[in-house]
């Protein structure tokens, strides 16, 4: 059999959910204004909180209730922390991967001793999670471009003094579109657990990051960030079957060497949002 | 409004103020800058919070708590800094905030048909298709118009709505700023310029540093009368220069230079022009014919394609701004944001800049001598009387005209030999202007030679001692003061050398 099968494409999708998912919530919050680099610590508390909810309750249900909503909690403490509070985004962001990190590594400890790993706990199947999450992106397409929320939402990223004097709520939006990203962030760790059947404190293993630079290349649109998430998905599918050929060492670099080489095509063109990452101070004198 | 009051840190922008309009009027809100027009304007558009005061609405008490507020009483405002979204249509820009639906869509056939309803009404023509990215100045105002129209502003605030125009696009706007008044709507019209007050207003009011100094019915307004009220003084309004004896001496020569814009066009294409000692060389010219890149290849900013510059005997081609200031030429430049200050920095970091590796300031690399930087803001402060704050207040605090008097205190206490200057006054008040006008003489009188780039004939008629037309990127005539005609100059600016045979 070659290294070219149907499978190859199969299991490309499946690598590509999660980055696809951060993919998207990043577009959200990015099109409000706010950077979140949270989403990879966002999206390993999902992971773990899904893990965790699964191995007590064996209710793979609630375990998904749990990860969206852990991950929803982080995207409203960075957004009091970044727009109200007018913390540097990246600084806030940072601060949570760090928080997760670190919170991660205690509780998998405290729970199951093992060292970063868990044993294995009731799972969905992850192909509903896949179905959902194309779902979800095809929907925002439309969502982002066609519907007055949309509009709302990009004229907020693009120019929020215009969008207060339209009677928008500048912080509301952006609160509500951050912790829309930390939902589908964690969203994305409970597809990693579902798809593995346990958690491992590595598992996202920077596909937070990817999924932002899935972003940068779609140009802040969901449906063309899904297509440059799959192309991700694809070389990570395929790394795996050459590992039969190369060293492990070797190829397990592809999809990040990937990902350096296209954002260093793509980040000087995407238009991005004009007031990204600046804070919006209502009365200025 | 009875009694408006708005502080802010360190400055009074609303002393009490009392302001009324009636429906059908065009109301004139004349006075220099920073006499608080735009703040007691931003206060009825519910932009900011008066700190005392009262407005009344229709006959009715009314507080304004944000501009949404504004616009569900019928008041609409259009800003000097377009609140528009490039990146978006001028009908996505419209309709944000008040988006008609279908479903849970935007309904873009529904909101056309609005725009295209509003723009029969008013003669108003926009593309409701176009990026606003895409469209002049002119149109982007006009969609700022149409947009406060569709949110059923009935009255309608002009925040200096010609500064950014040209000639014919300021004639259109006043036809339908009359077409408005027409329909009994009342408009604002902010403004420092007397005749276009004095041209579209019915009643004109006139503020000076945060209070009401009177209104009067334009009928009964003459420019002067005005003018002494925004001042509070006689103003004389052309300074004249005093007779100067030049030496003769070169202080800045160009020779064959040329250049290109930044998109690769050449747009300066072999300029020679002297500036003697004693003398003020002025460029007319109508803006876009190469002034800028002229400008900026002199200055050390842009990179000749080819020709000389020389500062005395000094070839200084293509050097840095630091060299050429070491060589006796300092630069005022068009951007006093983006390029004559930082506006982050304080009014005394503001003072030194460029200077602030002379062994006066500074002790080698690692360390600023604060005590003498400060003493000479202080000193610049005092000399030229900038109005600041405090000497460690951000220079974004200060009013457009004392940031371009800091920089004129900047450049000229440096005693420069040749002074570049491009449209030193654009933007500023009467006071403003008459300052950096009379600078200008006594730095002459001292000896320097400037090269004055404006847009304003009437500035460079009265204050060149030589005018260079520039046209299409070539020096088209020269001419001595009072050897043409404002007709003659502008014929030569319109249309190039062919004009005057």
């Amino acid at each position: 059999m070659g290294i070219l099968s149907l499978n190859l494409f199969i299991s490309a999708l499946r690598l590509a959910t999660p980055i696809a998912l951060v993919a998207l919530g990043e577009t959200y919050s990015e099109r409000a204004g706010v950077i979140n680099v949270g989403v990879e610590g966002m999206a390993l508390a999902g992971a773990l909180s899904c893990a965790i909810v699964a191995y007590f309750t064996g209710s793979p249900a609630l375990a998904l209730i749990a990860a969206i909503g852990i991950g929803a909690s982080l995207g409203a403490l960075h957004a009091v922390w970044s727009v109200y509070l007018r913390a540097d985004h990246v600084v806030s962001g940072a601060a949570v991967n760090l928080l997760v990190t670190g919170f991660a590594l205690f509780l998998t400890r405290v729970i199951w001793g093992w060292r970063g790993t868990s044993p294995s706990a009731p799972t969905m199947n992850a192909w509903i999670l896949v179905g959902v999450g194309v779902f979800l992106i095809a929907l925002s397409q439309v969502y982002i471009f066609r519907t007055p929320w949309g509009l709302r939402l990009r004229v907020v990223g693009e120019h929020p003094r215009a969008a207060d004097t339209a009677g928008i709520n500048v912080y509301r939006t952006r609160l509500f579109y951050t912790v829309l990203n930390g939902a589908l962030c964690g969203l994305a760790g409970a597809f990693l657990f579902n798809n593995l059947g346990r958690f491992t404190d590595g598992m996202v293993g920077g596909r937070g990051f990817i999924g932002i630079a899935a972003m940068v290349v779609g140009n802040y649109r969901p449906l063309p960030a899904l297509l440059a998430a799959y192309l991700f998905g694809f070389v990570d599918a395929l790394q795996m079957r050459l590992q039969e050929y190369i060293p492990s060492q070797f190829s397990l670099m592809l999809p990040y060497i990937l990902t350096v080489i296209v954002l260093a095509g793509f980040l000087g063109r995407a238009q991005v949002p004009k007031a990204l990452g600046k804070p919006y101070i209502k009365e200025q004198g | 409004m009875e009694g408006i009051v708005k502080r802010f840190p360190g400055v009074l922008a609303n002393a009490g103020i009392d302001f009324s309009l009636s429906w059908g009027e065009v109301h004139g809100l004349l006075g220099e800058n920073g006499a608080g027009k735009t703040v007691l304007m931003s206060i009825l558009y519910g932009l900011y919070q008066p700190d005392q005061g009262r407005i009344f609405v229709r006959g009715k008490e009314t507080r304004i708590r944000s501009p949404h507020v504004a616009i569900q009483l019928g008041i609409g405002m259009v800003h000097q800094h377009f609140m528009l979204v490039p990146r978006l249509t001028v009908l996505e820009n419209m309709a944000v905030g008040w988006e008609p639906r279908l479903g849970p869509l935007l309904d873009r056939r529904a909101m056309r048909e609005k725009i295209e309803a509003l723009v029969e009404e008013y003669g108003l023509e926009v593309d409701p298709d176009a990026k606003v990215e895409e469209l002049s100045v002119g149109e982007q105002q006009r969609v700022e118009i149409l947009k406060a129209l569709y949110r059923g502003a009935e009255v309608l605030i002009l925040d200096e709505p010609t500064a950014v125009l040209v000639e014919q696009e300021v004639e259109a706007l006043f036809s339908t700023i009359r077409t408005l008044k027409e329909q009994g709507k009342a408009v604002v019209f902010i403004t420092h310029k007397l005749h276009e007050a004095l041209e579209i207003c019915d009643r004109i009011t006139v503020l000076r540093k945060g209070k009401n100094v009177g209104t009067l019915s334009a009928s009964e307004a003459t420019e002067e009368g005005l003018a002494e009220m925004m001042v509070g003084r006689e103003v004389v309004f052309t300074v004249s220069p005093e007779p100067v004896k030049s030496e003769g001496r070169v202080l800045l020569s160009v020779e064959d230079l040329s250049a290109r814009d930044d998109r690769g066009v050449p747009v300066v294409r072999g300029v020679s022009l002297q500036v003697y000692d004693h003398e003020i060389l002025g460029i007319a010219g109508v803006q876009g014919n190469g002034q800028k890149e002229l400008v900026e290849a002199i200055a050390g900013l842009r990179r000749p394609t080819s020709g000389r510059v020389k500062v005395g005997e000094h070839d200084v081609t293509g050097r840095s701004p630091h060299t050429l200031a070491s060589r006796g030429l300092v630069h005022i430049p068009e951007d006093r944001h983006l390029r004559g200050l930082i506006l982050t920095f304080s009014v005394e970091e503001n003072a030194v800049l460029g200077r602030h590796r002379e062994p006066r300031f500074a002790l080698g690399p690692w360390a600023q001598r604060r005590s003498a930087i400060r003493a000479h803001a202080q000193e610049l402060v005092r000399r030229f009387s900038v109005s600041v704050p405090g000497l460690s207040a951000p220079a974004r605090t200060l009013s457009g005209g004392n940031q371009q008097r800091l920089i004129l205190a900047r450049e000229l206490s440096r005693a420069p030999q040749v002074v570049l200057a491009v449209q030193p006054t654009r933007g500023l008040d009467v006071g403003g202007m008459e300052f950096v006008w009379e600078q200008f003489l006594k730095a002459r009188k001292e000896g320097a030679g400037i090269l004055l780039v404006s847009m304003d004939l009437d500035e460079v008629m009265m204050l060149a001692d030589r005018i260079a037309v520039m046209y299409q990127g070539e020096i088209v005539a020269v001419l001595r003061r009072g050897e043409a005609t404002k007709r003659e100059l502008g014929l030569l600016m319109l249309r190039g050398k062919g004009a005057v045979d």
